[in-house]
């Protein structure tokens, strides 16, 4: 068989066994907070789609910066827009009856 | 990214150097699409954050089956348009024809999963997030939240998908006219770039959706 095509079935096996790792990780007994760890599995998929499916070792060295910038901004407008819920402290006020 | 190009506008140095522009530009469409799915990543974070227990309440009427099944068949869409490119990069446009009308078909499949099945099976359920939503009780708001990010990220993924079949059936029809050869397949990566990075999206969108909030 054609190395290349190998290569590809082999990262479509991983990509199954992946996906199998986080279906069967999202019955886990997890802490509500800690859940989106159900994620990483996800993350190493994308992973693998890109350099697989997408080629991105190959080619002009664009091809990789235009990915890297577009991972950068993702990364910044995720982690701005996320700073205020995840460090925002409500404080709880006790209402009291004026009379 | 060996091709030559059969035919060379003046403003590029070498075929090669045209083909390489080609597939830049695809990425850097791409890195804009990227920043197009974030607001919509960044309005999971927020919701949930603030209505945890609604938002998993919602997550968990989601049916889990067919959203693992429509994983599986992108993936495998992904994979048979990829073995297309490099069958082309051979020469073999015969079984370029055939691997894009596989992706073309489990593309399909997949949006009739999703909306023929799916989401009719959510709205019989009432889970469309209007007046007449099905769950009640405190965590009536939560869920409501998680439901408008499932219909709103379900339905730009599935456009998505539409202009990708658009794009899939493109190249079949140039393929089919012997466009496409050993020293010519610029557009056939370009689309099968497209092509993975909506599958790329679903990969995300799927725990998301369905796996986040099912064991809390």
């Amino acid at each position: 068989m054609n190395p290349r095509l190998r290569h590809l079935l082999l990262a479509w096996e991983l990509l199954l066994a992946l996906l199998a790792i986080e279906f069967g990780a999202s019955f886990l007994a997890l802490d509500r907070a800690a859940r989106p760890l159900v994620l990483v599995p996800a993350a190493l998929m994308v992973a693998v789609v890109s350099v697989a499916f997408m080629d991105i070792r190959r080619g002009p060295e664009t091809i990789r910066l235009c990915a890297a910038a577009g991972l950068l901004w993702l990364c910044i407008l995720l982690g701005l827009g996320s700073l205020d819920p995840m460090t925002r402290v409500i404080h709880h006020v006790r209402t009291t009856n004026i009379k | 990214m060996s091709e030559v190009s059969s035919t060379q506008e003046f403003q590029y140095s070498s075929p090669r150097h045209q083909a390489e522009t080609a597939i830049s530009g695809m990425w850097l469409f791409l890195a804009t699409e990227m920043l197009f799915f974030g607001p919509l990543f960044l309005a999971w974070i927020y919701s949930r954050h603030w209505n945890q227990q609604g938002f998993d309440a919602g997550a968990r009427q989601t049916e889990v089956i067919v959203g693992t099944v429509n994983t599986v068949v992108l993936v495998t869409s992904s994979l048979i348009y990829s073995m297309g490119v490099t069958f082309i990069e051979g020469g073999g446009t015969r079984r370029l024809i055939q691997c894009c009308i596989g992706a073309w078909l489990l593309g399909l499949m997949f949006l009739l999963l999703k909306f023929g099945i799916e989401w009719r099976h959510d709205f019989e359920r009432r889970l469309f997030p209007g007046s007449d939503f099905a769950i009640d009780g405190p965590l009536r708001d939560g869920a409501r939240l998680f439901f408008v990010f499932y219909f709103l990220g379900t339905a730009v993924h599935g456009l998505h998908m539409l202009v990708g079949l658009i794009l899939v059936g493109w190249i079949i029809l140039r393929a089919r006219r012997n466009e496409f050869s050993s020293s010519y397949y610029t557009p056939v990566i370009a689309v099968g770039l497209y092509w993975s990075f909506v599958d790329m999206v679903w990969i995300i969108l799927y725990p998301l959706i369905y796996l986040v909030g099912r064991g809390a």
